[in-house]
């Protein structure tokens, strides 16, 4: 299926998350934890049926993770399964058997971890940990059979995906009859469809916001939400006069990243202090921005000796507002004496010559798999994820190392969260990146349409509490479409 | 007639064979990774070297090359990188949708833009003349894509005649294959005109006053057929290059065509999806090719065939 929203609409995991980034139970009904922290017992919800009718047995399970592991579904993205006992061996293919994995009865999963890990079920709510039934063929990617909200009506490629409701849904039936997952590339063609109601649900575009944030009649139509998504300019921290700290300070100090938010993203965001969203756990939300300083950005590159400013490459790839976010950055470090000269490539191109450690700067953002700190810690920030791991700033610190990975088996939340903030105030300091700012999503909603939340998580909302009333049961009873390219770059 | 085919689908096997080379090498100067693509942003070395093996990514690239080719002589094209679906599959399931529009597109600028010629020759230095050639102009000066934004904003937001986008009923295909025929109803119009009015200057046609002939069938029968023969060409190569790149209208209304899809696969370096679809457009245009040579022809018959 295209995205792992749409992922999420016709399958459960074993744990889900809420539409404001919460874990809940879904499959697993409850989850009891050993003491030691590395065996979790998963108890299956019972009397959960597949939308071909067969009941939920814990062999699904066993099935589905087996399915995303094995070398020969060539998948390549079943890191969140990986730190389960024997995963890797698995993967590797030199096991036939996952050793951590195991259904003990029908409706029990045991699963031992190498390590203790305090954010596992987290993990197990990803799409790529959906559960599939043991019986599903090659041909279930046509036809995919889940137990989700939703069931698989039609695909067609680069047009549309229909689903139906499903009546037996073991979370109560969607109070919609079906749901268009409607795949429109161009943004103002999505917006058309939006203003000439054959779109229930808009996807505002980045490059849209500002346009329907200062129109009135169209401000009526929006719902936003804090997302748990980071934008910001990695710094290659091993690269010239970007391996010194203080220049690296002196780069965040010299972009009004304030301005840059109103005017070009609409407001649509907060400013970012760290890479932990605000709304989790971890988050410092009183340590203040470096804010717009440029006298201080000027005395900090003289300090580490390039009062005569450098050059650096600014890479960005093919979106129209980081784009127009890398031309102001620009304009701001030439006033400080930095040149920067702009290489614009396709986002397959400028991601490639990030993670080689080509570039010196790379504007991108970064945004939640899952509802946790160790999400945008351990990524983009941990030495051991340099490159291809996510950590494009190829930063180290192992300060930094050491209380990410101890927080990984620490139980206790609160503790864990205290270890989280030491982790992302320490990188703060060394600012490996320019930060920018937590962005908001943004949908336009038709008046028609009733309790739909912007998630804060991409796959959060399961339109489970969405309703139509009105004139809209009259014009359009069974149709809720939601316009947004699915072929856009996701993860 | 038999000779001539036979000898230009002869002659169309070095040029597919270099195609096939040229869109291998592109592929590999390219910077760009096709496994960092299916990986994802959050990845280890681990799983990218045992993709990049499995997919014999790792291979010299002379035998990746050696088996490419002999998969696609035996007609296999590959499965997508991203998808793991049939090449093939997925082509088949997308041509048709490019051929409706390029269709669509080539019968407008058939209808309108010979009838609209052969008026405004009718009646040159007319208001009608006069209000075409502005038009014309604007018609093959306007970019495509912005041709299409245009016309969603007045024929789907404000008239709310038509949809602004995706597909199903005919309604659907009248914005996208205007847009897409905008450049050709206009070029045709003009080259029929001035192509009409070089015939109706000559002596035959005078002849054909002369001894009375009505007005119509003087136009119709006698100048309209010898003034076709520089329009089929055009019409031959334009209906070539939609069917291999409407990539831009498809974009805009949401058209699940070949095009997007091609587009789609180089961002994401989807080798064999990107190197199979190239192959065959580039099939797709010689064949159009040698059917517009082949109408060259039968318009004009000082044209034979085999010389």
């Amino acid at each position: 299926m295209p995205t792992g929203r749409a992922v999420s609409y016709l399958f459960d995991g074993l744990t889900q998350f809420t539409v404001d980034a919460h874990l809940a139970p879904a499959l697993a009904a409850r989850w009891d934890i050993s003491p030691d922290g590395r065996t979790y017992t998963f108890h299956l919800r019972p009397h959960v049926t597949f939308h071909d009718g067969r009941t939920l047995q814990a062999r699904d399970v066993v099935h589905s993770f087996e399915r995303v592991l094995d070398p020969r579904t060539k998948g390549g993205r079943g890191w969140p399964l990986y730190p389960i006992s024997g995963a890797r061996a698995f993967a590797a293919g030199s096991t036939s058997t996952i050793s951590g994995l195991s259904a003990p009865d029908d409706s029990t999963i045991r699963i031992t971890l190498d390590t203790a890990l305090a954010i596992f079920p987290k993990l197990l709510a990803m799409p790529v940990a959906s559960i599939v039934p043991d019986s599903d063929t090659a041909n279930s990617a046509e036809h995919p059979v889940g137990t989700g909200p939703w069931r698989f009506v039609q695909w067609k490629h680069d047009d549309y995906v229909l689903l139906a409701k499903n009546p037996s849904y073991w979370g109560g039936a969607p109070r919609i009859d079906s749901l268009e997952i409607r795949i429109v590339p161009e943004p103002s063609t999505a917006v058309a469809e939006f203003q000439a109601s054959n779109v229930d649900l808009l996807y505002v575009p980045e490059a849209e916001t500002e346009r329907w944030e200062h129109t009135d009649e169209k401000s009526a139509f929006l719902v936003s939400a804090p997302a748990l998504r980071l934008w910001y300019v990695a710094i290659n921290c091993t690269r010239g006069p970007l391996k010194d700290p203080r220049v690296r300070q002196a780069l965040n100090y010299a972009v009004d990243v304030r301005t840059m938010l109103q005017r070009l993203v609409g407001g649509r965001g907060t400013l970012a202090a760290g890479v932990i969203p605000p709304s989790l756990d971890g988050a410092d939300t009183a340590r203040p921005p470096y804010g717009y300083d440029p006298a201080k950005a000027r005395a900090l590159l003289a300090a580490a000796g390039y009062a005569k400013g450098f050059a650096v490459q600014l890479w960005v790839g093919q979106d129209e507002t980081f784009q127009r976010i890398a031309q102001s950055i620009q304009a701001y470090l030439a006033a400080v004496g930095v040149r920067v000269a702009l290489v614009q490539r396709d986002n397959s191109a400028a991601r490639e010559a990030s993670r080689h450690g080509d570039a010196d700067l790379f504007i991108k953002d970064w945004y939640a798999d899952y509802p946790d700190a160790e999400d945008f810690l351990d990524p983009l920030l941990v030495g051991a994820n340099k490159g291809v791991g996510g950590n494009v700033s190829f930063y180290e610190n192992p300060t930094v190392d050491q209380l990410v990975s101890r927080a990984r088996t620490t139980a206790d939340n609160a503790k864990r969260a205290a270890l989280y903030q030491r982790a992302d105030s320490v990188a703060f300091g060394d600012a490996p990146m320019i930060y920018l700012f937590f962005y908001n999503e943004l949908y336009a909603v038709q008046p028609w349409i009733r309790g739909f939340k912007a998630p804060a998580i991409f796959n959060g909302q399961r339109f489970l509490d969405v309703s139509i009333v009105g004139p809209g049961e009259i014009a359009s009873p069974t149709r809720d479409s939601v316009a947004r390219d699915t072929t856009a770059p996701h993860r | 007639m038999g000779t001539f085919l036979l000898r230009r689908l002869l002659l169309a096997i070095p040029t597919l064979a270099g195609v096939l080379v040229v869109v291998f090498a592109l592929l590999y100067i390219a910077p760009g990774d096709p496994v960092m693509e299916m990986v994802g942003e959050r990845a280890d070395s681990a799983t990218i070297a045992q993709l990049r093996r499995q997919l014999h990514l790792d291979e010299p690239r002379p035998k990746q090359f050696a088996a490419y080719a002999t998969g696609v002589l035996r007609g296999d094209l590959g499965t997508s990188f991203i998808t793991g679906r049939p090449i093939a599959r997925d082509i088949a399931e997308r041509f048709p949708k490019t051929l409706e529009l390029a269709c669509a597109a080539m019968l407008l600028a058939v209808v309108l833009g010979i009838s609209v010629g052969v008026l405004t020759a009718a009646y040159p230095g007319g208001w009608l003349d006069r209000l075409t050639l502005a038009f014309t102009y604007l018609g093959i000066s306007f970019p495509v894509y912005w041709v299409g934004l245009i016309l969603i904003l007045v024929f789907a937001m404000i008239l709310r005649w038509l949809p602004p986008s995706g597909t199903g009923g005919l309604a659907f295909l009248v914005l996208p294959a205007f847009a897409l025929g905008t450049r050709s109803i206009a070029f045709q119009a003009r080259m029929t005109r001035s192509s009409m009015l070089e015939v109706l200057g000559s002596d035959y046609i005078r002849t054909a006053r002369a001894k009375g002939l009505p007005r119509l069938a003087v136009l119709g029968r006698h100048a309209l057929r010898n003034a076709l023969i520089p329009v089929v060409t055009v019409i031959g190569l334009d209906f070539g290059s939609y069917l291999t790149g409407s990539i831009l209208t498809e974009t805009v209304f949401s058209w699940p065509g070949l095009g997007r899809y091609v587009v789609n696969a180089i961002g994401k370096r989807d080798l064999p999806a990107i190197q199979g679809s190239i192959l065959f457009l580039s099939v797709v245009f010689v064949i159009v090719n040698i059917i517009a040579d082949g109408a060259y022809a039968a318009v004009d018959p000082r044209v034979e065939f085999g010389r």
